[in-house]
């Protein structure tokens, strides 16, 4: 099972994955407060477009783009149609639109759809492998944490191989007497895969110490080296410009009525 | 343990580099590289060069290979030493695993390890190399423990050893661990994976894409890189086909040159005549032969036979005396009439939407122990799985007597055949063996049958006496066992079988065969995927050859592969 799919190498997979990762959750922070929903629009508009420079083709980004719209109805929908207003435009039962209403909902939605598109084009540009040995290079994250994730990540996929094995065994034994309910589901599924897991993390540490992977003691050198360029600049920079421009427009331009969600 | 490593320090850290075979001629460490450092970088070299950095040296130094230190091969004195070794797993009441153990390994020897299962070789192993107690934590005593100053693993499975996504990027984990400058890490990565075999046009090749045998090739690469002076292999093909398994023996000979290596094996066929010693454990850990291999296979026969060991001409002696003559080699096979169990006509198994599998028309009789081959990858498992109905399929399969439309899912299936997995953990699903086979015991039963079922079912399977074990405390022949009793406790007559004597030794693989044997010979039928071709000529009436997709009756007997 593979969890890699071909793509072109672009810019953005060239920025520091630490300065791509304190940008993001910048982002990410910097979204709360926001109130204008003129702003927070372009917001949005303007982290969609890092996604068309991922070096992925355009149909597959769409495709993992496609649950961003669920996100959006459901996140802005509760909203809409059952927060609180004065000025009430349609009733019907339990749900009951008002301008106010409205406006947070659509606001609340639009946020959802930054914070997606933000996280997906930082996953869609950074290798864990990259993300790892630059918080090693540049925040000195201690290398045991830091192996330790690539080694759990690596099991991802077999984990999922088990699992795919474990549902096959278990329909054809069937379910016995007093295996019923969620719980029993459950414990079905839990034990196999965590013995077969916790087994195979004995085994990849001890596989690790065998390379003579010391933990904390000793200097290492690094195969990839991760540190600063002009890629670096022009990246904060390019989002420091497109924020900027989103907070000048949705400010002087509104194209809603609404200017302040609060 | 300090004193073994300040008596092996002085000798061996200066001179790992120069005594494997292909790698040490590549590895001339300083005089080859610097042109692909650039001169420029020079003073930084003195501690570039990976094999320690506390005996500085300088560029000019690395000249003729003639006045470099002697390769340890040619150094008398031993590689490794435990004296009077006590060592017992964690736990109350678990016994020694070893009483009083003395054993002494030779520089540049090539030991094999051999003994029945949980006798403690593997145990052994870790200790002659210092993983235990450093690492993993086993409470031991001995009275001298000497161990290799540079040791480098293989273990068995092949998806646990490696922490990082690419092949690359796995030996320049060993390297970054050594301190390797990282400008030397790409042409030290290509060399150890042309000294394993491993031709990749890129060394950035995704380890998950690799054939099982090519991980373990790439865990010697990775070994390699470290430059160490002990190889310790635990168990390297267990989880191998035989292509896989020759692949590894090939590149493990084309790279130990002169240094240690100690092997763990069962499967010894094709590297059993290389060893310079072999040493057999009995179950209580003791040593119960030592000598050259020629001596041990001839001397020790009846030892090995009585533990359950592979040696040379372990099937010649097996026809000689089996107490169960197999239906393939019986003169009164055939004879019987044939009783259809299941027909296929052009079945298709799917997977990730395409068609991986397809059988022409076959059919399956009671009496058939029809052994299912070819190449990994060919479709073998799908072929299975199809049957069960677990995947998606496309086609007829047809059994006598039961309408169509209520053989479409799984658990209709399972009411007519039976399957075992290569993992049976996944299907032991509760916490004793006595309730593993009551499990699936149909639910009219009442009690006191349903437990004097369960009885005569472990008696039948050689498990008398486990009831109250939690299954995934048995061993791996037992394990199996259990999974094709509870497979087949619902009187299904079809059996099918995805390598039943994987990674089991003699005793186990032969048990198992004459289990399967005896429930052939009771009217069921059997399919087995293997890759053992004495298992096919000796215990199969038919054979169907899987390649590339399309499954066929393999016509002309079952003689060879």
């Amino acid at each position: 099972m593979h969890l890699t799919f071909s793509h072109r190498e672009t810019w953005l997979h060239r920025v520091n994955p630490t300065l791509k990762l304190a940008v993001s959750v910048l982002l990410f922070v910097a979204a709360l407060f926001v109130h204008n929903p003129n702003v927070m629009a372009l917001l949005a508009a303007a982290s969609l477009l890092p996604l068309l420079a991922t070096g992925h083709p355009p149909l597959r980004v769409l495709l993992y783009a496609s649950p961003f719209l669920l996100v959006f109805i459901s996140s802005a929908s509760g909203m809409i149609m059952f927060g609180t207003g004065a000025t009430l435009w349609f009733e019907l039962g339990l749900i009951r639109i008002t301008e106010e209403s409205f406006y947070r909902g659509l606001h609340l939605g639009l946020r959802s759809l930054q914070v997606a598109a933000v996280g997906l084009a930082f996953a869609l540009t950074t290798r864990p492998v990259a993300l790892f040995y630059s918080l090693m290079q540049q925040l000195r994250m201690p290398s045991k944490y830091a192996y330790s994730f690539l080694a759990a990540l690596n099991m991802v996929p077999l984990l999922a191989d088990e699992f795919f094995t474990l549902r096959q065994a278990l329909q054809i034994r069937g379910a016995g007497p007093g295996r019923k309910g969620i719980y029993g589901r459950l414990r079905m599924y839990a034990l196999p895969l965590l013995a077969q897991s916790i087994r195979r993390a004995q085994r990849t540490a001890a596989a690790m110490e065998a390379r003579r992977f010391r933990s904390g003691s000793g200097k290492r050198t690094y195969y990839y080296v991760y540190g600063w360029s002009r890629i670096d600049a022009l990246y904060a920079v390019s989002i420091a410009a497109l924020w900027l421009l989103a907070w000048l427009l949705g400010t002087h331009y509104p194209l809603l009525a609404a200017t302040d969600v609060r | 343990m300090k004193a073994a490593d300040i008596i092996l320090k002085g000798c061996i850290r200066s001179h790992t580099p120069t005594n494997g075979g292909e790698i040490g001629a590549a590895s001339t460490p300083l005089a080859a590289l610097a042109p692909a450092i650039g001169s420029g970088r020079l003073p930084s070299m003195t501690n570039a060069s990976g094999t320690g950095t506390e005996r500085p040296r300088h560029a000019d130094e690395a000249v003729p290979a003639a006045k470099r230190p002697t390769p340890p091969v040619q150094h008398a004195g031993p590689a490794a030493r435990v004296e009077n070794l006590r060592l017992r797993y964690p736990g109350e009441d678990t016994p020694l695993l070893f009483k009083g153990l003395s054993l002494t390994i030779e520089r540049g020897q090539k030991v094999l390890l051999l003994g029945p299962s949980g006798c403690g070789k593997s145990t052994l192993l870790q200790v002659l190399g210092g993983l235990v107690p450093a690492a993993i934590r086993i409470p031991m005593k001995a009275d001298c423990c000497l161990v290799p100053a540079r040791p480098g693993y293989v273990f068995q499975d092949p998806d646990s050893q490696f922490c990082m996504p690419y092949a690359d990027e796995e030996i320049a984990f060993a390297l970054e661990n050594a301190g390797i400058a990282r400008e030397e890490m790409p042409a030290r990565i290509s060399r150890c994976l042309e000294a394993v075999g491993l031709c990749l046009a890129d060394p950035h090749f995704p380890v998950a894409g690799m054939s099982q045998g090519m991980k373990q090739r790439l865990a010697i690469a990775a070994m390699i890189a470290m430059e160490p002076d002990a190889l310790l292999l635990d168990e390297p093909t267990a989880l191998l086909d035989e292509e896989g398994t020759r692949q590894v023996w090939s590149s493990l000979r084309s790279v130990w040159g002169g240094r240690t290596v100690i092997i763990v094996e069962h499967k010894i066929a094709g590297i059993a005549e290389d060893m310079d010693r072999v040493i057999v454990f009995g179950p209580d850990g003791s040593i119960q032969a030592d000598g050259s291999p020629r001596l041990v296979f001839r001397e020790h026969r009846e030892l090995l036979r009585e533990y359950g060991i592979w040696y040379p001409g372990f099937w010649e002696d097996y026809d000689r005396n089996a107490a169960i003559r197999p239906a393939a080699t019986a003169p009164s096979s055939g004879v019987r009439s044939a009783e259809l169990l299941l027909e296929l006509d052009g079945l298709e198994g799917w997977r990730g939407g395409r068609p991986k599998v397809r059988t022409g028309p076959l059919a399956v009789n009671a009496g058939d122990w029809i052994a299912v081959t070819g190449v990994n990858g060919a479709g073998k498992s799908t072929l299975l799985l199809a049957i069960m109905k677990l995947i998606k399929t496309k086609g007829s399969l047809y059994i006598p007597g039961i309408p169509v439309q209520s053989l479409k899912k799984p658990g209709d299936m399972a009411k007519h055949a039976a399957l075992s997995f290569q993992n049976p953990e996944f299907q032991l699903v509760t916490d004793s063996v006595l309730d593993e086979l009551a499990y699936s015991l149909p639910r009219s039963l009442r009690e006191p049958e349903r437990s004097s079922r369960a009885r005569t079912l472990m008696e039948n399977y050689a498990l008398d006496g486990l009831g109250g074990r939690h299954p995934y405390q048995l061993s791996m022949g037992q394990k199996r066992r259990l999974s094709v009793a509870t497979a087949m406790v619902g009187g299904q007559r079809l059996l099918l079988l995805d390598e039943p004597t994987f990674g089991l030794d003699a005793s186990g693989t032969v048990r198992m065969m004459e289990q399967l044997e005896r429930l052939r010979s009771g009217g069921c039928a059997i399919l087995m995927i293997t890759h053992d071709p004495e298992l096919v000529r000796r215990f199969a009436t038919r054979q169907w050859l899987v390649d590339g997709g399309l499954v066929a009756e393999r016509s002309g007997g079952t003689a060879c592969i």
